[in-house]
């Protein structure tokens, strides 16, 4: 994989994430007591924006790359959510979960070396 | 005497007796709707990756929005996000979680078989470590998503 596959999937990854992530922000403010809008339209509006973004961008890259090389980096998400946990919410992840991140992190490094050496 | 009353009505509701109905049924087919839906998005935007577009409109997978296949692959993505919604109604996120993992070892088998992708040996052992890790993190990626 070139480089550039390989940040513009990330960036994919990081949408997608974050986009499900503000969705559920605004959806969880709808109904509650404080009547004001702005909150929630900036996370359902952010969420959609992200989600569209990650829509077009994944898109692209199954136009050019194997679906059996891209996929895998979706198991990146749960690594992604662990970190925001630990940044947003301050929560430390026990040695399951480090294991777990550990060998999905190793298995993505595989599959993006796993393509022979010519083709993108 | 009064009933104790269950707020979340957890423990009060047992899940539907039909076959078709059984969480454990729908978690099975929501991992084959997930593998469906990336499948038929990759036959999408490959069809479209021929048609004459300018390179940089082509680079936003806008132009796979012509192509049947993709539509296809959306709405079994739409459906498979409801199927989830059931699912997430009886049984746990973490448990669900751990059973989706599959969806990764699916699609690589229905990207070989159907799409005909070369798999070499380094890839397969990439996706089986991805398998296992997602496996391991099921439980503390559901806590994150359901407080984040």
């Amino acid at each position: 994989m070139t480089a550039l596959a390989v940040v513009l999937v990330l960036i994919s990854q990081l949408a997608q994430v974050g986009g499900q992530i503000l969705l559920k922000h605004g959806m969880s403010l709808v109904g509650k007591p404080s009547r004001r809008t702005g909150p929630i339209l900036w996370g359902l509006g952010g969420g959609i924006a992200l989600l569209t973004a990650w829509f077009g961008l994944w898109m692209g890259l199954l136009q050019k790359l194997d679906l059996s090389l891209l996929y895998p980096f979706t198991g990146l998400s749960p690594v992604l959510m662990v970190l925001a946990a630990g940044v947003f919410l301050r929560e430390r992840a026990d040695w399951r979960t480090w294991l777990g991140v550990s060998l999905i992190t190793a298995g993505t490094v595989i599959v993006a070396f796993s393509v022979p050496a010519g083709s993108p | 005497m009064r009933d104790t009353i269950d707020p979340f009505m957890t423990t009060a509701i047992k899940p539907p007796s039909p076959w078709y109905l059984n969480p454990y049924f729908h978690l099975g087919l929501n991992c084959v709707l997930m593998a469906a839906s990336e499948l038929l998005l990759k036959v999408g935007a490959t069809e479209q990756s021929g048609i004459a577009a300018p390179e940089w409109l082509k680079g936003t997978g806008l132009t796979t929005l012509g192509s049947w296949w993709t539509v296809g692959g959306i709405a079994v993505y739409i459906l498979a996000f409801v199927n989830w919604l059931y699912v997430l109604r009886w049984i746990a996120l973490n448990l669900a979680y751990l059973v989706t993992s599959s969806v990764q070892v699916l699609i690589a088998l229905g990207a070989w078989m159907l799409l005909g992708e070369q798999i070499s040996l380094l890839r397969w052992g990439g996706i089986a470590l991805i398998t296992v890790g997602i496996v391991f993190s099921a439980q503390s990626s559901a806590h994150a998503e359901e407080k984040l």
